[in-house]
């Protein structure tokens, strides 16, 4: 089999854009936050407003999986720096789902993490 | 499939010399626009010169005071300067193109666009079929007419060649209709007609996909055999566009087809390899830089194995790259990283240090929430969930783990990336099992460790080493809620049981994830399960030293009587299974001890478990 399945084409690209995306402009994330209780532009204010203006995540590990409904379970562990804060490790669990052919985070759960790892 | 389109140039601080190749290409094309143009409007021929400014002796004979007129016979005057000037232009051909490459190159005129169009006064009168076979048979040449119709009184048709159409203008005059009178054709420079204007459009946006790799290359293991990109298939003779093998001022033009995104980089690699091992008899060289790719950088992996970058010494992305897709810019700086670690210059800078953030602080940080319930009920059951589960994770006979998931439920275990340490030395009993897309480079290995079935599930699970968690660290998030599904994820520390030969008893930290859907009798059935483990820091290993072993009294279940405590003893002696089992067992067949040893045999042997996983 060549290709890889496609939760994973989709989860790491996922991963990918939206790290990106928050580490260089998080009021863009609108595109890719949605959830059904609190809505786009709250989560995205939210994210707006958490009181860094710098930040850099690298990720350390990530993993995906398909669920039954045709969602993709999506894990991202890795480190973040916000401004001058000391390197934190973090852990964050995204649920895809699939809505008029894209692909879209419906629900987003972010820690820190409580122990420390290499 | 993806197609990919990229330029190769070598290094060349002067800049890029795109534009010379080009022209060569767009010459003739340029040429035969104008001229119709020219004869359409009236322009003076020196604008003409002034455009293509190296085809000097081209245009002399064009007469300035030709107005085109469509439904006029042109003027014989004019005719005269076309024969010169369709001759002038054949003589062109052959100079600049070597007799050996004479046929690719008329092809390409041809596919360019070299048309004419063949007119007959009168033609109204004639019969198609009998005027084109008259015609013919006077006619030197084959010819293939196209778009013939009729427009008032004439008759039009057009075709392809210069030559063909010197050699229809020959037979004007030589033909007489069934009165014995003279038919003339009348031959002008014109456009595409515009039927083959539009199939040549589509056309040709195949034809750059294609142009550049032989026929027979039909994907990358075919590369690997020895058929591939050889210098020579992209010279003159089969692409105008490539000229010769690269060197600091030539730049050369791979085209690659579409191939599946895994093998694409391969491809990519071995023609590189190729044209500079060639060049330099070097197995690769460090100033190779690739001036512009295009390609839907979205199927690009960063995953793959295939490409080694190491040759790889600086990157120029084309422009294209960065406007066509939707968030792609922000994207293919760290795809092209990803590839080519080694990377000395992209874009014109130095590529951003890797991103290992280094060592974290653990102190200072302001205490975390707790776990994050939504609600009562939801935390009961998810806490009761939570309890059964581990308690039965830990006690060593995780094949009873069966029922609590679902038939085609997933789970998938990763540890943590660490460039520093890619074994994983410490975490080598779960390493094999990782899941990690950054360490793991084969896709088709990647896809089976997502254990898919119940059974895959329990294996899998009850070959990892034996743990005793510890249920007062669990945090616990709700991630989603719904009637048919709950998702929620628990971060939490255990301790390894220290087994000689094989586990020192370390301490790690955990977050697993649990996509679960109600089961008939209260409690969760599991779909997936994804578990990430990491080495947990000192101070955090203290505290875990308190672990306890559960033990069967704290099981949740309610107090039994007498008898059945009689029946667990009996029913954990004859089977092997621990106390708490074996009252899971009892309890969920109701207590019927005939009944719970019939399920406990079919569920082994449905299962075919391995022998790891029976009790002992």
């Amino acid at each position: 089999m060549g290709d890889k399945p496609i939760w994973e084409h989709i989860g790491s690209r996922f991963i990918q854009h939206y790290y990106q995306l928050f580490d260089n402009d998080r009021t863009q994330l609108g595109t890719v936050e949605r959830t059904a209780i609190q809505g786009k532009a709250a989560i995205v204010e939210k994210l707006s407003s958490l009181p860094f203006q710098k930040i850099q995540h690298s990720i350390t590990a990530q993993d995906h999986q398909p669920t039954p409904d045709s969602c993709i379970l999506s894990m991202a562990v890795g480190q973040l720096k916000a401004d001058e804060d000391p390197i934190m490790g973090f852990h964050q669990m995204f649920l895809l789902k699939n809505i008029s052919d894209a692909w879209v985070c419906t629900n987003d759960m972010f820690r820190l993490a409580l122990h420390n790892f290499r | 499939t993806i197609d990919v389109l990229f330029s190769i140039s070598g290094h060349n601080p002067e800049g890029d010399t795109t534009e010379r190749r080009p022209r060569r290409w767009g010459i003739y094309r340029r040429r035969y626009n104008n001229v119709s143009e020219q004869v359409s409007s009236g322009i003076h021929p020196s604008s003409h010169r002034q455009q293509d400014g190296d085809s000097a002796t081209s245009d002399a004979h064009m007469d300035t005071r030709v107005r085109y007129a469509p439904y006029a016979i042109p003027h014989c005057h004019w005719r005269g300067n076309f024969q010169e000037r369709v001759q002038t232009h054949i003589n062109k051909e052959r100079e600049q193109n070597p007799p050996e490459t004479k046929m690719e190159e008329k092809k390409q005129d041809e596919t360019s666009g070299n048309w004419f169009k063949i007119t007959i006064p009168f033609g109204i009168k004639y019969d198609e079929k009998w005027l084109l076979n008259l015609i013919q048979k006077q006619c030197s040449v084959p010819f293939t007419p196209v778009e013939f119709h009729y427009e008032k009184m004439q008759a039009h048709f057009f075709v392809e060649n210069a030559s063909i159409a010197f050699a229809l203008k020959n037979v004007g005059g030589k033909i007489c209709d069934k009165n014995n009178e003279k038919i003339s054709i009348f031959v002008i420079p014109s456009n595409a007609p515009q039927t083959v204007q539009k199939e040549l459009k589509s056309e040709k946006e195949d034809q750059i996909k294609v142009m550049q790799t032989p026929d027979q290359v039909k994907s990358a293991e075919e590369l690997d055999q020895g058929k591939g990109l050889e210098p020579e298939d992209m010279s003159a003779k089969r692409n105008p566009i490539c000229t010769t093998l690269p060197d600091n001022s030539t730049n050369v033009r791979l085209v690659v087809p579409s191939f599946t995104p895994d093998s694409a980089p391969k491809l990519i690699q071995h023609a590189l390899l190729r044209l500079y091992s060639r060049k330099h008899d070097i197995p690769s060289s460090p100033v190779l830089g690739v001036t512009s790719l295009e390609s839907d950088a979205g199927h690009w992996r960063r995953e793959s194995g295939h490409l080694d970058g190491s040759y790889l010494a600086e990157w120029r992305s084309g422009g294209l790259l960065a406007s066509t897709r939707q968030g792609c810019s922000a994207d293919s700086s760290s795809y092209i990283l990803e590839l080519f670690p080694k990377l000395l210059c992209l874009d014109g800078q130095e590529p951003p240090p890797p991103t290992n953030l280094g060592i974290e602080a653990h102190k200072n940080v302001p205490s975390c929430k707790g776990s994050f319930f939504g609600s009562d009920p939801l935390k009961s059951l998810v806490l009761q969930f939570l309890k059964q589960y581990y308690s039965i994770y830990d006690s060593g006979d995780r094949h009873c783990l069966l029922c609590t998931y679902h038939d085609k439920a997933c789970f998938s275990l990763t540890i943590p990336f660490n460039p520093n340490d890619p074994a994983q030395s410490t975490l080598f009993e779960y390493f094999k099992d990782n899941r990690n897309m950054k360490n793991r480079k084969d896709p088709n290995l990647h896809f089976q460790l997502l254990k898919h079935t119940k059974r895959d599930i329990t294996c899998t699970l009850c070959v990892l080493p034996k743990t005793q968690h510890d249920l007062s660290s669990f945090v616990v998030d709700m991630l989603f809620q719904s009637e048919r599904m709950l998702c929620f994820c628990v971060n939490g520390v255990f301790k390894e049981v220290e087994v000689e030969g094989r586990s020192q008893g370390s301490v790690r930290a955990f977050t697993r994830t649990f996509i679960t859907t109600p089961a008939s009798d209260s409690s969760l059935c599991i779909m997936n399960d994804e578990l990430f483990v990491r080495d947990a820091t000192p101070n955090t290993t203290q505290s875990v030293h308190s672990i306890e072993v559960p033990t069967p009294t704290t099981s949740s279940m309610t107090t039994l009587s007498q008898e059945q405590q009689e029946m667990v003893q009996v029913f954990s002696t004859k089977s092997g299974m621990s106390l708490q089992l074996s009252q899971k067992c009892l309890h969920d067949n109701h207590w019927d001890y005939t009944r719970a040893v019939q399920v406990l045999a079919l569920c082994k042997a449905k299962y075919k478990l391995s022998e790891e996983a029976l009790p002992q």
